[in-house]
């Protein structure tokens, strides 16, 4: 699996991969793993679940985070989030 | 802009139920008002490509109908992702209009002025 050229210039300062965790449990999984961060840090978060790519975008926004970037291709699997703060 | 969001849980186990949903979301979306039917637990299945086609309640326009008017009416369809996934469906066989989702889309979309009913 790859990430876009766009993804590329994004420096991640944590990474988690959530596998095929989908609905409730990745979004709790993403809120453990973002409070772990400092206001302003980028987690890279690898998902499998068909969901997440309209679910991550809804819960940032919801939530305060930047949704920097996710898969715009087929052999894509990452997303790029960057805390705010408001968790 | 006013949201609303139909929530449909049956298919074949209760086609009247299944239905009537979507009567309900073409109405909403025939009145301009942005409209999602979700799609959950055994709803899910109506994703799938042929499987509406042999719908027909008494009374009403055959399902397949109907989708196909939502979706020119610019509705949305939403597909729960772990009720997908859990019944094997081929995610490469969905009805125009479907996209998969999870919770958080849901919650977002009821949490800013959206409002749910439920067959």
């Amino acid at each position: 699996m790859s990430e876009t050229n766009d993804q590329k210039n994004i420096l991640p300062d944590a990474e988690i991969d959530l596998g095929e965790m989908g609905c409730g449990d990745l979004i709790i999984a993403l809120m453990k793993a973002l409070k772990l961060l400092k206001d302003g840090q980028v987690m890279r978060v690898r998902s499998l679940d068909s969901g997440a790519q309209a679910d991550i975008p809804s819960w940032c926004r919801m939530r305060g985070h930047v949704f920097l970037a996710g898969p715009c291709g087929e052999n894509n699997e990452y997303y790029y989030i960057r805390k705010g703060g408001c968790t | 802009m006013a949201k609303f969001m139909v929530s449909i849980t049956h298919a074949k186990d209760n086609s009247d139920n299944a239905t009537v949903g979507f009567v309900v979301a073409n109405a909403s979306a025939a009145s301009g008002v942005e409209t999602v039917v979700f799609l959950t637990t055994e709803g899910v299945r109506l994703s799938s490509k042929g499987y509406a086609d042999d719908v027909h309640e008494e009374g009403f326009a055959p399902l397949k109908q109907l989708m196909a008017d939502f979706v020119e009416a610019e509705g949305k369809i939403w597909v729960c992702s772990p009720c997908f996934k859990k019944r094997g469906l081929d995610m490469n066989n969905l009805v125009k209009g479907a996209t998969i989702v999870g919770g958080a889309k849901v919650v977002e979309f009821l949490t800013t002025g959206g409002s749910c009913i439920t067959y």
